[in-house]
């Protein structure tokens, strides 16, 4: 990890670890419901502030909690039309096996790339810092693997560019 | 004509079959088997990653291109370096990695096709996860940007592939199927083109049971000892394709052999395949007890002991009532364990016996004077039998109606891979 | 595999088959680009007619197929083409030679059937370069619109042959992908070991100046141009020709071919990642005591 995502790592960890603290709550304007406040929207008094957290222009976290549930976007770093189709495509592959991530939103937020909804079922029955752990580590890795799979693309089609070409020269 | 001809692609626990619709026989027919480099241990854990950027490993970069698929896979299956992998297990694709690469040779090599320009008919078996036809449409969409997709269920095929038969009027989609390949038989019924479910029977008897049975049968009588082992289970699998046929009577039967062995006995001739010596076996009795494991498994297992007449009775009485006459009307067969001469017969003579057993017993219990009509037992052979489902799916991709029913690449985009979970059943009349 | 093969396999193998053990057969098929073939046996069982429709033969036949067919399969081809094809051969399992060598190079010569085809209008291109290196001046541009949308142009000059794609990506992805795939197609010759390799440059929206003056070229930002550039030394002899006009011909595959296999070997990355994630996650799942839940009449319930 480089130096200057660690700090930007680490604001994301504790603020999500701080915005963490959910309780069960039942919906007020519908009886015997129970919504994930950051969704439904229904009561005002129940939803914090929203939070940014940017590395840069490009790079942010969006964390918007409440009582019963938080909900965190991602924005993933795009360089160029390589990086920006890479990454709609894993994070779609990902969302598309939403069931098995338990976390994750079906779909992202507006202007954000991915999104995870925590719920205070979550937090009761999983490890919260384990949440945390893992969200950290997907926003560490998804940089890495779509760098990794755009140089990939890249030595591929060099491969298959000089198996052509030799063919063609003989 | 504008359109290229769609796709059909039926792949197989054991085999595959590709080809395009309106022929009346796949193009390939191989194994679903796939050789790919490294070891067979070492696949689980999924794609050669170049594990560092600059690292020699993406240098090479494209190991993932350097498989073989079908034949060519077995035949690799020695070379040193490569692992020969099965990526669907009982029906279901178990790897889909290896699946999409299998899929991406079939299409580029053997088939020689742009996937863009080609409607895609692909079969699925009774009970798949919707999940599992997300994942497929998810490869088929976004890999190879096919035109459209089609996901038949394969005894829904096999049901239209009994169109082709003469003694079939009405195309009707309403049907007991018996599937019975290699690994395993089921008996599927389906009621206007959906499988019922709960009412599926698997029968762990098939081709391979059958091709070991005659091979046992061999060796107690001592025909086996001229052939050399490693070549006896394909003799035995040999003298089940040519030989064998299901009997009325095994008891007349084995009477008739006795009397005139000249007549029914008939002569096998093999050669090594390595050393190319000749030789001969006499092939007698398994002629008719081969198939017969099927109406009578106590002869073979003695885990398994239910005839198959009585099992799809068994599942037609757990079909709903309403749909019990269709179900018996239309008894279609598929799949080469189906192929012996006389098996519809018989099956249809031993399940008429059970039923009308019960229709008697009926209206003993009742007193009544009243008699029911009758319920009509009909087994349908045809010629296609062997490839029913690939032909099947030939049959109703050569409709008009297909190009509708299809998912097409804009609705895909639209919707994304949940447009899968539904399917639209076309080309009955009823 | 790398390279795609330019011979069909069906044709190789349903041939083969039959030269074995003839039988009635009536089959359709097809191979890349529009080609759609039609093996029957209509008269007799030994008799095999193998049809093939192209998009554009009328143009192959203004580049010279016919004669490159008639040089190939001399009186296999047939003079009464089945109604909606193109070209017909006629082949009699009786008449071919028994020696297994040369079955085989039988078979496989049929089996390139569309490449020869194709071919017709390189031989020309490169005849005319022979024709232009004493005078001077350009050749005819050839054109060959052999898909809905895109078309191949050869052009001969007196030191050179420029063959020309126009390419056309439906999708975002295959878009960019092709792009990646493009640029090092033009930056590879590079490579010390590949610089005998044809030169290849492109452009994505502008056509290039050989053909900047045909009508009706598309001006979109789908659109891409890739030229080779063929010298002399890249068709100098027969054996070296034949091998530059199958690779050529199938560039647009092989092109498409490896943005799909990319595109396979992206899913299998992402599925070991996401299995890999997944396996983070469930780290977090705290071990939920599972006592045996029963119904008042003593069943188990299971949960699947």
């Amino acid at each position: 990890m480089s130096n200057v995502l660690r700090p930007y790592l680490a604001a994301v960890r504790s603020t999500l670890t701080a915005a963490l603290t959910l309780e069960d709550f039942a919906s007020q304007v519908v009886e015997r419901h129970n919504k994930p406040e950051v969704e439904s929207a229904t009561s005002k008094e129940v939803l914090l502030n929203p939070l940014t957290i940017s590395r840069n222009e490009n790079e942010r976290v969006l964390i918007e909690p409440s009582i019963n549930s938080i909900r965190l976007s991602i924005k993933i770093k795009q360089a160029d039309e390589i990086e920006r189709i890479l990454c709609n495509k894993f994070t779609r592959f990902m969302m598309q096996r939403a069931e098995s991530f338990i976390v994750l939103r079906r779909k992202p937020v507006a202007g954000y790339d991915i999104s995870f909804l925590i719920t205070n079922t979550h937090t009761e029955t999983m490890l919260k810092h384990k949440i945390v752990d893992f969200i950290i580590q997907f926003m560490e890795e998804v940089d890495k693997e779509i760098s990794e799979m755009k140089l990939s693309l890249n030595a591929r089609a060099r491969i298959v560019a000089e198996s052509y070409l030799t063919a063609l020269q003989s | 004509m504008s359109v290229l001809a769609p796709i059909i692609c039926d792949n197989g626990t054991g085999y595959s079959k590709v080809g395009f619709a309106g022929n009346s026989d796949p193009s390939f027919v191989f194994p679903t088997a796939i050789a790919t480099r490294g070891s067979a241990s070492q696949s689980a854990r999924a794609p050669a990653i170049p594990s560092k950027p600059g690292h020699l490993a993406s240098k090479r970069g494209v190991e993932d291109l350097d498989f073989f698929i079908g034949d060519e896979a077995l035949a690799n299956a020695k070379t040193p370096g490569y692992g020969v992998h099965y990526p669907i297990r009982h029906g279901m694709i178990d790897n889909w990695d290896h699946m999409e690469r299998y899929w991406e040779q079939t299409i580029f090599k053997y088939l020689r096709a742009e996937p863009e320009d080609h409607y895609f008919l692909l079969t699925e078996p009774p009970l798949n996860a919707p999940e599992n036809r997300e994942q497929t449409a998810e490869i088929f969409f976004e890999s190879f940007n096919i035109k459209g997709l089609y996901i038949a269920v394969q005894a829904v095929l096999a049901l239209a592939a009994s169109w082709s038969s003469n003694r079939v009027t009405d195309r009707t989609l309403t049907g007991t199927v018996i599937d019975s390949g290699d690994g395993v038989t089921h008996v599927i019924p389906c009621a206007e083109g959906y499988v019922i479910g709960s009412a599926i029977k698997h029968i762990p008897i098939a081709g391979r049971d059958i091709s070991q049975f005659v091979l046992n049968l061999m060796r107690e009588r001592g025909e086996m000892v001229n052939v050399p082992p490693e070549d006896q289970l394909k003799v035995a699998s040999k003298v089940k394709e040519n030989y064998s046929y299901v009997c009325q009577d095994i008891v007349r039967e084995f009477r008739k052999y006795d009397e005139e062995p000249l007549k029914y006995f008939e002569r096998y001739d093999g050669e090594h395949s390595v050393t190319g010596r000749k030789y001969g076996v006499d092939v007698g009795y398994e002629r008719f007890l081969a198939p017969e494991i099927f109406f009578n498994p106590e002869i073979y297992s003695s885990e398994f002991l239910t005839p198959l007449p009585e099992i799809v009775d068994d599942v037609i009485q757990q079909s709903p009532i309403d749909v019990r006459r269709g179900l018996y009307k239309n008894i279609v067969l598929s799949g080469g364990s189906t192929m012996f001469q006389h098996f519809g017969n018989r099956l249809k003579r031993d399940l008429k016996q059970i039923v009308d057993r019960r229709l008697d017993a009926n209206a003993t219990a009742s007193g009544s004077h009243l008699r029911s009509s009758g319920v009509d037992v009909d087994v349908i052979s045809h010629k296609r039998q062997r490839y029913a489902v690939w032909f099947g799916g030939s049959l109703l991709a050569s409709l008009p109606d297909f190009y509708t029913s299809c998912h097409t690449k804009a609705q895909y985009d639209e919707v994304g891979p949940s447009i899968c979970r539904r399917y639209q059943i076309f080309g009955s009349s009823t | 595999m790398i390279l795609l093969e330019p011979h069909n396999v069906i044709i190789q193998t349903t041939v083969s088959e039959k030269l074995q053990k003839p039988s009635s057969l009536d089959v359709v098929f097809v191979d890349y680009d529009n080609v759609r073939f039609h093996l029957s046996t209509p008269d007799r069982k030994t008799v095999l007619l193998l049809s093939m429709h192209i998009r554009c033969w009328d143009e192959l036949v203004k580049y010279g197929a016919l004669d490159v067919l008639q040089r190939e399969y001399g009186s296999l081809l047939s003079n009464q083409v089945e109604p909606e094809y193109n070209v017909s051969l006629e082949i009699d399992l009786e008449q071919v030679p028994a020696d297994p060598e040369a079955r085989e190079a039988f078979v496989m010569s049929l089996a390139l059937l569309k490449r020869n085809a194709l071919a017709a209008p390189f031989e020309r291109g490169f005849a005319t370069q022979k024709a232009l290196e004493a005078s001077a001046g350009q050749g005819e541009l050839m054109q060959i619109h052999y898909r809905d949308e895109e078309a191949m142009y050869i052009q001969a000059a007196p030191d050179r042959v420029t063959v020309i794609f126009s390419t056309v990506f439906r999708e975002e992805t295959d878009r960019i992908f092709g792009k990646v795939f493009l640029q090092e197609f033009v930056d590879a010759r590079r490579q010390p070991s590949i610089q005998n390799a044809p030169q290849v440059l492109y452009s994505s929206r502008d056509p290039p100046l050989e053909i900047r003056h045909v009508p009706g070229l598309r001006n979109s930002d789908d659109i891409g141009y890739v030229t080779f550039v063929l010298f002399p030394r890249h068709f100098g002899n027969a054996e070296i020709a034949a091998a530059t006009i199958s690779q050529t011909q199938l560039f647009r595959d092989y092109l498409h071919y490896h943005i799909k296999c990319s595109k396979a070997y992206m899913h299998s990355r992402m599925r070991f990642r996401v299995t890999e994630f997944q396996k983070v996650l469930n780290r977090a799942k705290t071990e939920v005591a599972t006592t045996e839940r029963k119904t008042a009449s003593g069943r188990t319930m299971v949960s699947r």
